[in-house]
């Protein structure tokens, strides 16, 4: 149903070279596009009398006085302990339904149509059933992220368990591996690449989840905290929560690559030697 | 796979799953064990959307959600194929430029769409940008890939040929990227439906987004409209991402990538 797709840019290997001048220029490559563009963004602003750009040294201040001096951080917590339940709850039953419909197979053919409509119905749009549901409140929201997340994981567990070499199973089916056992040596590991792919795209839409309910009905979170601020009209408290946000998101992301590069060491290794 | 013996029942389960859904949806709401307070009637919520239908109500909305996510896609896909191609010619740009793009994905677009709304308003420019920021990186990625997947013997014989400049970019890069190139457009479609209707529904612009919410404002009566609107967003999502699939598979039937991945089907179902 769903392909592998790689969803980071492709490394490209420097090129070797015996000088070391060389090799310090060659590992500043990644770096001198992201300083510009900030130097950029700092020089560019710095005498803005916009009142929609304020000077990214005033935001920064400001961002400091906000998120750490007057408290704001609290609404970070609260949107992360949300994400984090809510998105933890949904690849779990996202995982467990995916090995379900893997093993039996009429359940798969006959939740498909379900499972589809599921998949591609753009989750913000059950926001508002949701607050019908379930009111206004972090269990709304739990629940909202965690209906979110299942689907990505779902299909992705289900596609990587199906695409196992079927020689495997007559091996561990020779060595006589109980059903369990299979599930567990076998079937998880073997998975596991693609499982990572779908966990990475619950964990994109679970942000996106996060901060569409905080902005649409709640009283705390960063979404809440950006709203309010664009409609007290405090632009430069509005960036603040914009630049934390970014950061979240961006960290999120780096801490889930390193996560599944620890995780999955054995299979890149695997894949490296498979290509040399 | 054991195909004959259950061809017929790989149609009509599907079927009877819908139907029997359909039937719990009712008996469970109807008989009140789900108080119409939280969940309206299947039969309820089918006649509010043949309402919509029949009045006309419906096509302005779907018309606002997909002008966004066509206009959205056009720009992400040509800005998307100018700087992918171009990225992935040289290593050095390709190296600078993919913390940049990592970053910029990793941003979640609903972050910036406070500022987009006090510059924009509640419009169609809105809608359209934030779909280009969501999408834009993913199928920029893409696009790296598939230009770089390229046989360098094709390119080689390209330029022997003398091939070069918007030529080699149309004949030679764009076919052989293709099957990346649709994979890419189809997660770009659906994060850009995504923000199409998150801008609705946050930012106030016209569509499904704005009318899902504006129906549970106006309070339980409306909740049928609310569900219905809902059903027309997800039969949005299966006919775009339906779509997308039936190009991956018909269209790139003549790719290489495509030969393996069905020669290694054949192999892993052997």
């Amino acid at each position: 149903m769903t392909r592998l797709t790689t969803s980071a840019v492709p490394t490209v290997l420097p090129s070797r070279s015996r000088s070391g001048v060389r090799r310090v220029l060659s590992a500043l490559v990644p770096l001198w596009l992201p300083v510009l563009l900030i130097a950029a963004w700092w020089f560019a602003s710095a005498s803005s009398k916009s009142p929609f750009f304020p000077p990214l040294h005033d935001i920064l201040v400001e961002t400091w006085n906000q998120w750490v001096v007057f408290g704001a951080w609290a609404n970070a917590v609260s949107s992360l302990r949300n994400l984090l339940l809510g998105y933890l709850v949904g690849t779990l039953i996202g995982i467990i339904g995916g090995s379900l419909l893997w093993r039996v197979r009429y359940l798969r053919v006959a939740a498909n149509p379900l499972i589809y409509f599921l998949y591609v119905l753009p989750a913000p749009a059950l926001l508002p059933a949701m607050i019908a549901i379930f009111g206004i409140g972090d269990v709304r929201q739990i629940a909202l992220i965690a209906l979110g997340s299942i689907w990505p994981t779902l299909l992705n567990t289900l596609d990587g368990m199906r695409g196992i070499d079927t020689v495997k199973f007559d091996t561990a089916k020779a060595l006589r591996l109980g059903g369990w056992r299979t599930y567990w040596r076998l079937v998880l590991p073997g998975a596991a690449p693609q499982i990572a792919a779908g966990l990475r795209a619950s964990l994109t839409i679970g942000i996106v989840l996060m901060v569409v309910s905080e902005m649409v009905a709640a009283q705390s979170g960063i979404g809440f905290f950006i709203l309010q601020a664009q409609a007290e009209f405090a632009i430069k408290k509005m960036w603040t929560g914009i630049l934390v946000l970014a950061l979240l998101g961006t960290v999120l992301n780096y801490l889930f690559v390193f996560a599944e590069r620890r995780a999955l060491r054995w299979y890149y290794r695997s894949r490296a030697l498979g290509s040399s | 796979m054991r195909k004959a013996a259950g061809s017929w029942l790989t149609w009509t389960l599907p079927i009877l799953t819908i139907g029997a859904l359909l039937v719990a949806w009712q008996v469970a709401t109807a008989s009140g064990s789900i108080s119409p307070t939280q969940f309206p009637t299947m039969t309820d919520t089918m006649e509010a959307l043949a309402r919509e239908v029949r009045t006309g109500r419906i096509w302005p909305a779907v018309g606002a959600t997909m002008l966004g996510w066509a206009i959205g896609m056009v720009i992400t896909i040509v800005l998307g194929l100018l700087v992918g191609t171009a990225l992935a010619f040289s290593a050095f740009a390709q190296r600078s430029a993919a913390p940049v793009i990592e970053i910029f994905k990793a941003i979640p677009a609903i972050a910036i769409l406070p500022i987009v709304i006090l510059l924009a308003g509640s419009t169609l420019p809105m809608k359209v940008f934030l779909i280009f920021f969501a999408a834009f990186w993913p199928f920029v990625i893409q696009v790296i890939y598939g230009v770089r997947s390229m046989d360098p013997i094709v390119l080689d014989t390209a330029r022997a040929l003398g091939v070069r400049g918007v030529r080699r970019f149309l004949t030679v890069s764009i076919p052989s990227a293709s099957p990346y190139l649709v994979t890419g457009m189809r997660i770009a479609s659906a994060q850009a439906l995504i923000l199409s209707i998150v801008a609705e529904l946050v930012g106030g612009a016209p569509g499904i987004g704005r009318n899902i919410l504006l129906a549970q404002n106006t309070g339980v009566e409306a909740y049928p409209t609310m569900y219905a609107y809902i059903i027309v967003a997800g039969v949005l999502g299966v006919l775009l991402t339906g779509a997308f699939f039936l190009m991956e598979k018909k269209v790139m039937h003549w790719h290489e990538s495509q030969r393996n991945i069905r020669d290694s089907n054949k192999a892993g179902a052997a």
